[in-house]
């Protein structure tokens, strides 16, 4: 190697001669940057790599703060939507609420305007069949409930009390085909029966040929039954049609919504005229 | 054997320079005793042997005149190169060809440092034609002198 340089490569050693004192000027002359020239040329050698290196760093360290990032995105949004669910559940609660509210306000409204004693109850159950021919109040004997006592909500009368337990008693609605209730048109005060005609709703019966009714006619409690008060509202007529001999088939639709039936007033009516000094 | 004679001419060389400047300031301005010593190895010596005397010559130089390290350690060493080039092709064994070259060494010598200068930044200040041509002629006939008495040594 030695004789390569000397004898036959002497530039070579010319290069390796020149290229070490260059080395040893460059560490004494500093730049304006206070740089040996040697550092300064290292530096330009190198620096095309350390920029790589550092745009490749830069690359990683930004994917990996994306992705970082992005596992922190997924865990928040993952809160959120718990948080959001247990929001919409809360508001679902609160709307709850207020309904309930104001349902029950409604029916704080009607049982100051019954004349007799009357209690709140919840509907805790339908009929086997899903139907709300018959539904079963969370309040019984114990709560003063007896049969034939009328069950109410602000809307009309619901049916009445055909089982009384100690904690539950079961109402027969005016749904019910086995149900009768005496009614009259508010408007022109013809009289008929109520009978119920299942899901569809509710029937007059009875009622005379040449009796004035129209369809939109307010259907009252008439009160010739013994059972319900007079003057709560049944429901509206639906339809006019012929009926049995000199009789019309009038179909009315019942105020009282029975598949969103919950809270009701049943009244501890006793047996004859209605007493306004009752307790409450 | 050889490698002691560069050694200790060189070390002659840096003694001589260096009562020079001490005690004739002067006329150590017109002689560059570093130069002769290289030029006189380019051409009695190959160019790697040329070349390393440069470097040492140029080293020492730099090291007594308190220099940028290795400014004159470039230039020793290229001037030894062209030298020991310029002598293997030629027969330099003259007294006027070997002034020419001890000449033109004397000016290729700030030729080198105002390119180094130029290409690393620094400032420098090329020495006056006439200074310049003193330098020459001392440094030729000077180098004469010392190519004499070194025929003459064993």
């Amino acid at each position: 190697m030695a004789h390569l340089l000397t004898e036959r490569k002497p530039y070579l050693l010319l290069l390796v001669l020149l290229t070490l004192n260059l080395g040893l000027m460059s560490s004494r002359i500093k730049s304006a940057g206070q740089r040996s020239l040697l550092e300064e040329a290292v530096m330009s050698l190198i620096s095309p790599f350390l920029k790589g290196a550092h745009w490749a760093g830069q690359g990683l360290s930004g994917t990996w703060g994306a992705y970082v990032d992005l596992r922190g995105v997924e865990r928040e949004n993952h809160r959120l939507r718990e948080q959001i669910d247990g929001l919409a559940l809360k508001a679902q609660e609160a709307e709850e609420s207020r309904q309930e509210l104001v349902r029950l306000r409604e029916l704080l409204d009607l049982r100051d305007s019954v004349p007799w004693t009357t209690v709140a109850a919840r509907v805790i159950a339908r009929g086997a069949d899903g139907s709300a021919r018959i539904v079963t109040l969370d309040r019984g004997s114990h709560d003063g409930v007896r049969v034939n006592m009328p069950v109410l909500t602000p809307r009309g009368i619901v049916g009445r009390v055909i089982e009384a337990a100690p904690g539950a008693s079961k109402i027969q609605t005016i749904l019910d085909p086995n149900s009768g209730v005496a009614g009259l048109i508010q408007r022109t005060r013809v009289q008929g029966m109520i009978v119920g005609a299942g899901e569809r709703g509710c029937r007059m019966e009875y009622v005379n040929e040449l009796s004035n009714i129209e369809v939109g006619d307010v259907i009252i409690t008439s009160g010739l039954d013994q059972i319900y008060p007079k003057g709560y509202t049944i429901g509206i007529v639906a339809s006019i049609g012929e009926g049995e001999g000199l009789t019309k088939l009038v179909e009315l639709r019942p105020e009282v919504d029975f598949r969103r039936l919950e809270e009701v007033l049943v009244v501890l009516k006793p047996e004859g005229p209605p007493e306004r000094s009752a307790s409450r | 054997m050889r490698i002691v004679r560069g050694v200790v001419a060189l070390a002659a060389a840096a003694l001589a320079q260096a009562i020079l400047s001490r005690y004739a300031p002067s006329l150590a301005r017109y002689c560059d005793l570093f130069l002769i010593i290289v030029v006189y190895f380019g051409l009695t010596s190959p160019p790697a042997g040329a070349m390393l005397m440069g470097i040492g010559a140029g080293l020492v130089e730099d090291s007594l005149l308190g220099s940028v390290l290795g400014m004159n350690g470039f230039k020793k060493t290229l001037i030894g190169y062209l030298v020991g080039s310029f002598g293997s092709l030629f027969m330099l064994n003259q007294p006027i060809p070997r002034f020419g070259i001890l000449f033109a060494a004397t000016v290729f010598d700030p030729v080198a440092e105002l390119g180094l200068s130029l290409a690393m930044g620094r400032s420098f200040v090329f020495p006056a034609t006439l200074d310049l041509l003193q330098r020459g002629l001392g440094n030729g006939v000077l180098g004469l002198l010392f190519f004499w008495i070194a025929a003459r040594l064993p």
